[in-house]
């Protein structure tokens, strides 16, 4: 069975990709709250990524799992300017590993938080029920 | 036989409690030792990063959490373990507890059997170990007779544990010379924020159920931030019980150094905090608690040590999920339910744990898996879901991959507050999960501060 790689989308991710071939393959997970491409990888390619990144695993889904953000971010940026998620747009992430390397070092170290509110919770914890 | 269960006693028939609260006890004490040890991290024998620190041992020993076990091990003590999983009191207990120094600090220090040695943390005087026995051991063969090997224990080691397995890291990474001895904290330690309000030692934790009314409490092990499908296991395995659901819902964080890519120890208490303040469970049924530990993911053995904590603690229950406190697949997935529901003979502990003598009083509760079910539109159990076709895991490389990206998850995912609570920890760490560069200032900052003392 080929594994794939399961890039997530978010409402700007739709829109790069609305109109294209490739929104027909979008698949719903946990009952259509989260929408996703599961990216299908060539032997080949496989054994790119699991040499390259080596967190990447395969989990009990079959997704290749734990590569680095920016992996994900690139192979998405591809699979949008060629409309499509066959081998050419594999051909074009895997022509970008040094720059896909380099940013990957730098994830190590820092991952920028998202921009969200979170005063809601601080508000909470500022009566916690257990106390020193 | 009575329908009602008890509350166990501890491991071993009585709490150890070995914390001088009195300052003045303690500074006399301090004087009376022979040489001083500034406590080190252990660092990984191959890349110098920490893996465990000894102190959280002393802590956990000195609190009872690990009672009947009062300090660092003699040669016979720590065979009788490796061999057969028991002290030489005949009580079960999985793991060598061992003060380890090198060759270098050995010579410097000077001590002999019967000297006492003031142990230091963060350059104040923390404990003391009365040295009973000075012996070597062969680090390598250590870590690898801690966990077994698939010939040796064919029941459930699936592969031989080598340098990826952090357990087995962390004993490998060891001194080779060991101070045995009984430890005492001489100076009490002060936990900071925010592992203060979730410090409930085994004497505060049985104060604070009967102060609660819990005579049934069944408890969650935890290494990370809850998502829905912890939650539910939480819920759903509350309802066993006695006559009725259990009273209480403990959740019990080990709090030490982990794995790249779990999430810091901050976000996990806090996580678990927020079920019951954003009203997911009920404050009043649910505690949320510490333990301090370097976790050593070794599966069925860990569960051992979780199961003497927790009944140290005075719960009733524990549930115990697929792939417990596991890494990688060293393990069969089931083999903490095996150890629980028959035994695991090469172990030493040839039926289930509450069946052999000297064995533990707290109850398993074995659990299958939880999901999320497109079909049924809910987090929905193994046992009773049958759309195995349709079902979506809770993955959690899937999760960590979604929180690395910066997705705002799905509620039946995560619950928007604890998620928060991630995110909060984030901005402080500039990281969602441990890195190295977390690991290392959290093992200088640690989870304590200690007063002064003038010795």
């Amino acid at each position: 069975m080929a594994h794939f790689v399961a890039i997530l989308l978010d409402d700007k991710r739709l829109n790069a990709i609305k109109g294209t071939e490739v929104e027909e393959k979008i698949v719903d997970l946990f009952g259509g709250e989260l929408k996703a491409l599961n990216i299908e990888m060539p032997e080949e390619a496989e054994k790119w990524i699991m040499e390259a990144f080596t967190s990447s695993r395969i989990d009990t889904r079959g997704a290749i799992t734990d590569v680095p953000v920016a992996f994900n971010r690139i192979l998405f940026e591809e699979v949008a300017k060629h409309k499509s998620m066959g081998k050419e747009a594999l051909d074009a992430v895997i022509s970008r590993a040094d720059e896909i390397k380099e940013a990957a070092a730098k994830e190590a170290e820092y991952l920028p938080p998202p921009d969200i509110d979170i005063s809601d919770v601080e508000e909470l914890q500022k009566s916690p029920y257990q106390k020193p | 036989m009575g329908l009602l269960f008890e509350r166990p006693l501890p491991h071993g028939g009585r709490l150890v409690e070995r914390v001088v609260t009195d300052p003045e006890l303690g500074k006399k004490m301090a004087k009376g030792c022979k040489a001083i040890y500034d406590i080190k991290p252990t660092l990984h024998y191959e890349t110098g990063v920490p893996v465990r620190n000894v102190y959280r041992e002393i802590m956990s020993i000195c609190y009872g959490f690990f009672s009947p076990v009062e300090g660092s091990m003699k040669k016979a003590e720590l065979e009788r373990v490796l061999k057969e999983r028991r002290l030489l009191n005949e009580w079960i207990f999985p793991y060598p507890m061992l003060f380890d120094i090198s060759e270098e600090d050995y010579k410097e220090l000077g001590v002999e059997v019967g000297d006492r040695v003031l142990l230091r943390l963060k350059g104040k005087p923390f404990a003391v170990i009365d040295v009973e026995e000075i012996y070597r051991i062969n680090p390598e063969e250590v870590a690898t007779r801690t966990f077994g090997t698939p010939e040796d224990n064919p029941e459930v080691v699936r592969e031989p544990f080598d340098k990826k397995h952090p357990g087995w890291v962390i004993y490998r990474s060891m001194n080779p010379v060991i101070l045995a001895g009984k430890y005492t904290i001489i100076n009490e330690p002060k936990l900071i924020p925010p592992f203060d309000r979730f410090w409930y030692p085994p004497r505060k934790s049985r104060e604070e159920y009967a102060k609660r009314g819990w005579r049934t409490v069944i408890n969650h092990q935890t290494r990370n931030v809850p998502h829905v499908g912890h939650e539910m296991l939480m819920k759903t395995a509350a309802y066993t019980g006695d006559i009725e659901p259990c009273n209480g819902i403990q959740v019990n964080a080990i709090i030490g150094v982990k794995r790249r890519g779990d999430y810091p120890d901050e976000a996990i208490v806090e996580g678990h905090e927020m079920v019951h303040l954003a009203g997911y469970i009920k404050p009043e049924r649910h505690l949320v608690t510490i333990c301090l530990w370097d976790m050593r993911y070794g599966n069925p053995i860990e569960s051992l040590l979780h199961g003497i904590i927790r009944q140290n603690m005075g719960c009733t229950h524990h549930m115990f999920g697929r792939d417990h406190a596991a890494v990688g697949e060293y393990y069969d997935m089931y083999a903490t339910q095996i150890l629980w529901g028959k035994g695991i003979p090469s172990f030493g502990i040839p039926k289930p744990v509450n069946e052999v003598p000297y064995g533990l009083q707290i109850r398993a509760q074995n659990m299958a898996e939880f999901w999320y079910c497109p079909h049924c539109r809910e987090i929905a159990y193994s046992g009773c879901c049958n759309h195995t076709k349709e079902k979506q895991k809770f993955s959690g490389s899937f999760v960590r991959g979604m929180v690395a990206e910066g997705v705002f998850p799905p509620k039946v995912i995560f619950r928007p507050e604890v998620y928060k609570v991630i995110v909060k920890w984030w901005k402080k760490f500039g990281y969602p999960f441990c890195n190295e560069k977390y690991v290392k200032e959290k093992e200088e900052r640690l989870e304590v501060e200690l007063p002064d003392m003038e010795v």
